[in-house]
């Protein structure tokens, strides 16, 4: 009950929050292609792959808190690595690039994979 | 345990150009093509009469009211509370007033609940067809030919679907003909459409299904069949149940601890 509250104390519009998550979302998708065709150049195949694409997605994680959220975040008092001023939830900031962007990211893989090695 | 050699298929360098170019090609253009057909079909919400803008209106006044009673103070929220109530359980808001406690329409004979149908139809068609047409235009021109390597291994179950025309037992799963290019695209261009049509756009069919189970999921509310009466009944009850409290409640500490820290 006190987190409902507290909400309705200081209220987040949602309106900015989808705003927020597609851009993160639009970010996520187009860097998950790129990283695709980097994968399919550089001839990476099974595992390392797949390691390549969610060490590279958390990197542009870390690199969008950095340069987006955390100048205003910190400013505002927030703790390090809190998107709570931006995003709904942490885990959803955090992870959701990775489910996202797969699909795109295989499509190239295999399209540049295809072109370069096979 | 003896290594399995690594299977190389020589493959002429033409079928990029003959077969890789040209389905990806399409399916970009026909998830465009889908985008604006999507637009242009789209037809304007119907004007409504004012007694069913009324009756919906004065629903919405309710449900938001549940909502957003913290931001009101005690005494307002008591009237607005008393006064919908009132109006709601009286039927003062009703379309037509002399209908209640009746059964509602049949959905299927109501004119006005075939838009919603139609416009799903419509959705559903723009899939269906390009959908049938691609498949039919690759299984014609592109089948039997084995076009591209996965970079990731396989288990030996998507044989049959990334395989499908090319009858070779012992190729590794890994190899996969045209139609499997077909499917991959269909799952993959969807960062593709983000990027040349705008991130709230109509081409891509996943995401189209997904706004469907997402629509059915939640039911509709001034949807035909559904009885306004009970609506209305369901909501002054729900207003009956809040316990007030408003967010200016004990704002005096709240800003003299803040001011303190």
């Amino acid at each position: 009950m006190s987190t409902e509250k507290d909400y309705q104390i200081s209220p987040v519009v949602q309106e900015s929050i989808v705003h927020n998550s597609r851009t993160l979302f639009n970010f996520q998708s187009l860097t998950a292609s790129l990283f695709g065709v980097c994968a399919g150049i550089l001839g990476l195949e099974s595992y390392t792959g797949f390691l390549f694409y969610i060490i590279s997605t958390l990197l542009t994680c870390i690199l969008f808190y950095a340069l987006r959220i955390a100048p205003s975040s910190i400013a505002s008092g927030k703790a390090p690595f809190d998107t709570s001023r931006y995003f709904r939830g942490a885990f959803e900031f955090w992870t959701s690039g990775l489910s996202g962007g797969l699909a795109g990211f295989i499509l190239t893989w295999t399209l540049f994979y295809g072109l370069v090695r096979a | 345990m003896a290594q399995i050699p690594v299977q190389t298929i020589h493959r002429d360098p033409q079928l990029f150009y003959w077969i890789l170019a040209p389905i990806t090609v399409v399916m970009v253009l026909t998830g465009i093509l889908r985008h604006y057909a999507t637009v242009m079909m789209a037809t304007a919400p119907k004007k409504m009469d004012q007694k069913t803008m009324r009756e919906q209106r004065s629903l919405m006044h309710g449900i938001n009211l549940r909502n957003n009673y913290h931001v009101l103070s005690k005494r307002s929220f008591n009237v607005r509370r008393d006064a919908l109530t009132a109006a709601f359980e009286s039927g003062a808001y009703l379309k037509n007033p002399d209908q209640r406690g009746q059964a509602p329409p049949n959905p299927l004979s109501d004119p006005s609940a075939m838009d919603g149908m139609m416009g799903m139809m419509k959705n559903q068609m723009a899939m269906i067809i390009p959908n049938t047409l691609i498949m039919s235009w690759i299984n014609a021109f592109f089948s039997g030919y084995v076009i591209m390597k996965l970079p990731f291994p396989l288990t030996i179950k998507f044989k049959s679907m990334l395989q499908a025309g090319v009858a070779t037992r012992d190729m590794d799963p890994r190899w996969m003909s045209s139609i499997s290019w077909y499917f991959l695209c269909i799952f993959g261009l969807q960062s593709v459409f983000n990027f040349i049509l705008g991130s709230d756009n109509a081409a891509s069919q996943m995401a189209a299904q997904m706004n469907q189970m997402g629509a059915q999921g939640t039911p509709q509310m001034f949807g035909p069949g559904v009885d306004p009466d009970k609506q209305f009944q369901a909501e002054a009850e729900n207003l009956a149940v809040i316990e007030h409290y408003s967010v200016l409640d004990d704002v005096e500490t709240r800003l003299l601890e803040g001011i303190r820290a």
